[in-house]
């Protein structure tokens, strides 16, 4: 009798134990994502100035491609500033709970949100074939009307044009943060070395740029092909100044086999000689060191980059002078990071107010005087305090006919750029022009042209 | 007992949970998987039927996944192979000897129980080239390879990398199974050799071997399907890259799945896995002949 009584207290402890540990969360809710695997940054995104969430509090959930808590990166700082900021500023009414991933995990964990509908209230993306995923689906909110609603629109740069990679039949599906420009970053203090005076502006100048810095004991350029879209980066410069036509490529009209991308593809294999030698294994982040240690004396990357090399070597800023990536015809890469709203959302109020902030005078000023990026509003900042690169960043932008897209942002959807990439890196570690080139034809016939 | 199993409700008692465990976690998943994998699915629309479309491309057409078949193959057989060898050896090696065995048991088990996450950014920051071993090489003057980026040969040499990490991180556990058989033959068996005349490589060969038998086909079976369905260290790894040159099936069906939303195509890679597994343990079942002893 008395093991009866014992094991049935016992048991009663064990199942009153397990309830409480299943308890306990009615006050503060989990925001959705933090079920699905990915990490949520709370200790420095304002979780800790901020109160325990009482019932009355919106919770809205951004999912962003960086850790807030262990970046290096000024923008990414920034954006961790601004949501400490919104969390502060609204304080009782709203409560943004950022979920984060690395970069190149992002799309798939947003993906599998997404699937398992569980679309964060807010998440970053990049304009282009990985903006389209969302939209046509229907999984991205039309924002038209919050733009239009109390002059938000026009605090941007441009108006409704700043808007233009993000407009589909005339509705605004994300808002634009900042603007980056791909350019060629190179090192003074090595150019003057290797007695280069004048930048080079045409294909042979590079050429010979790469050889008088080569002769002078330096390596030419860095660049990843372990991360496969730096090196695609380059082809897609070298593919767009032999009048490569993505579009034409994209509807079919024209060949993957056509001169110019093949001309555009050699040339590719002709200056990949001037890379560091290890360029086939290294990631960004190692390439991009490879130049700020100045191991290397050239670096093409977007001006995203400005950020992570002030940031990580502040003496270096004064020997970083950027040039137009030559042979272009005043033709120049631009990217934006844009933020969307979950058409589910429950609390759209709260994630407008939130987006307002990344596009407030505060986080525009922080994004050219510290980041180093292009503001899209018409914030007026102080150009005295921005790095030093953004100035040259600036003069290459303003200086420019137009603009172009990242290729593998460029192509009729997201694989079909992952593919491009793949064939440029696969090229660059061997295979022939050709067989390369003649890959991607197929994958275009049977994946895009034959759909 | 015969009681007990003649009370019918307390069998279906007794079988109800994992019975709907089963149906819940694994059957209704796997059929829904199969139909979708005759559909044009992305997870946000409904699924549109497109009947063998999705296997026609498989087969024909896709090339990335004639290069995870293949790699699924190599990672089979070198898997299957090395870590029946060398855990056996192992196991053999640690039966015999009495001071430290427990240590480098232990030892040789750890990597299992590490996350395969953590060991696999650990291995490719020691094979990335501004870091790891080409660093140490280089202080030879030897220039090291491209360990995760070489393209060269049928069988690249990122494969047998990843592939000799994971013999790496799971040979501890053939080890251990095959120690768990070894323990249980009675030591008479080999007493009795000795007195016959045996060396210790005659009593392995003739006693140690055929009474691990059945141990062998469960530790083939699991290692088997353990290698057709790798992921997180080629994942952690290259990523199935460069250009695809390492992707298994797993990796491939998780990037059309995943990060360009055909669900209806990845549901048709995981189908061919799943074929692949069960035909796979079905043929080592078969194959491997095992014979009850008395031990």
């Amino acid at each position: 009798m008395k093991k009866k009584v014992l094991s049935v207290l016992l048991s009663t402890a064990m199942i009153a134990s397990m309830l409480v540990g299943c308890g306990g969360g009615s006050d503060t809710p989990a925001a959705p994502a933090a079920d699905s695997g990915a990490s949520q940054d709370t200790a420095d995104s304002g979780e800790a100035a901020a109160p325990a969430a009482s019932g009355d509090v919106e919770e809205i959930t951004w999912m962003f491609w960086d850790d807030l808590n262990a970046t290096e990166d000024l923008i990414s700082i920034g954006y961790r500033e601004t949501v400490e900021r919104f969390n502060k500023d609204y304080e009782g009414q709203y409560h943004v709970n950022v979920v984060t991933t690395n970069l190149e995990e992002y799309y798939p964990k947003l993906n599998a949100l997404v699937a398992a509908g569980e679309t964060p209230d807010c998440f970053i993306v990049s304009p282009g074939p990985n903006l389209d995923v969302y939209v046509e689906p229907g999984v991205a909110a039309d924002l038209s009307s919050y733009l239009k609603a109390d002059g938000w629109m026009d605090t941007f740069n441009g108006g409704e044009g700043a808007f233009s990679q993000q407009t589909y039949d005339g509705k605004i599906y994300a808002v634009p943060l900042n603007i980056a420009a791909a350019c060629v970053f190179y090192n003074t203090e090595m150019f003057a070395n290797a007695g280069i005076t004048t930048m080079p502006t045409d294909w042979q100048g590079m050429l010979d740029a790469c050889e008088k810095l080569q002769a002078a004991g330096y390596t030419p350029l860095t660049i990843s092909a372990g991360t496969a879209w730096c090196l695609s980066m380059l082809a897609g410069y070298l593919c767009d100044s032999e009048g490569v036509d993505t579009a034409a490529l994209d509807a079919g009209t024209a060949s993957w086999l056509d001169s110019n991308v093949v001309n555009a593809t050699n040339k590719l294999v002709e200056i990949s000689q001037y890379f560091q030698p290890t360029a086939a294994g290294d990631t960004n982040d190692v390439a991009t060191a490879n130049f700020y240690n100045e191991e290397a004396a050239m670096l093409i990357q977007g001006s995203w980059a400005i950020a992570q090399i002030n940031g990580s070597n502040p003496d270096f800023e004064s020997k970083c002078g950027v040039f137009a990536f030559p042979g272009t015809d005043g033709r120049v890469i631009a990217k934006s990071d844009s933020l969307a709203m979950s058409a589910n959302t429950s609390h759209p109020d709260a994630v407008i107010a939130f987006m307002k902030y990344f596009t407030d005078d505060t986080a525009q000023k922080y994004t050219a005087e510290v980041g180093g990026k292009i503001p899209v509003t018409t914030v007026e900042y102080d150009a005295s305090k921005a790095p030093a690169q953004l100035a040259y960043v600036m003069d290459v932008f303003g200086n420019a006919k137009s603009t172009f897209g990242f290729y593998n942002e460029s192509l009729a959807t997201t694989e079909a750029g992952s593919t491009f990439d793949d064939t440029m890196v696969s090229i660059y570690l061997g295979t022939p022009v050709e067989d390369g080139l003649a890959s991607l034809e197929d994958w275009y016939k049977n994946n895009i042209w034959n759909k | 007992m015969d009681k007990f199993l003649r009370d019918k409700k307390a069998i279906i008692l007794f079988i109800a949970p994992a019975f709907l465990l089963f149906t819940l976690v694994l059957f209704i998943p796997i059929c829904q998987s199969i139909y979708y994998s005759f559909c044009d699915y992305n997870a946000l629309t409904k699924p549109v039927f497109i009947g063998l479309e999705n296997y026609k491309q498989l087969f024909t057409i896709d090339r990335t996944m004639k290069i995870a078949l293949k790699n699924s193959m190599f990672f089979l057989i070198f898997s299957v192979v090395t870590q029946l060898i060398a855990g056996l050896i192992l196991a053999a090696l640690l039966t015999n000897i009495k001071k430290g065995r427990d240590f480098f048991k232990n030892v040789y088990y750890l990597p299992c129980v590490l996350s395969s996450a953590a060991l696999g950014l650990l291995w490719m920051f020691i094979f990335t080239p501004k870091l790891g071993i080409n660093q140490v090489l280089a202080q030879f003057g030897i220039e090291g390879p491209l360990w995760l980026m070489d393209t060269k040969g049928y069988i690249i040499l990122p494969m047998w990398v990843i592939a000799s990490v994971a013999l790496w991180q799971y040979v501890g556990q053939s080890m251990m199974l095959y120690m768990a058989q070894i323990a249980g033959i009675n030591s008479s068996l080999y007493e009795a050799s000795y007195i016959d005349g045996c060396t210790r490589a005659q009593a392995f060969r003739y006693i140690t071997l055929p009474l691990i038998r059945p141990m062998v086909a469960t530790a083939m079976s699991l290692n088997a399907i353990g290698s057709l369905k790798f992921f997180d260290l080629i994942f952690n790894m290259t990523e199935g890259g460069p250009n695809h040159m390492t992707d298994v099936l797993a990796t491939h069906l998780y990037t059309q799945g995943f990060k360009f939303f055909k669900y209806g195509y990845a549901s048709a890679i995981g189908t061919v896995l799943l074929v692949l597994c069960l035909l796979v343990t079905f043929i080592i079942n078969k194959f491997v002949k095992v014979d009850n002893y008395e031990m």
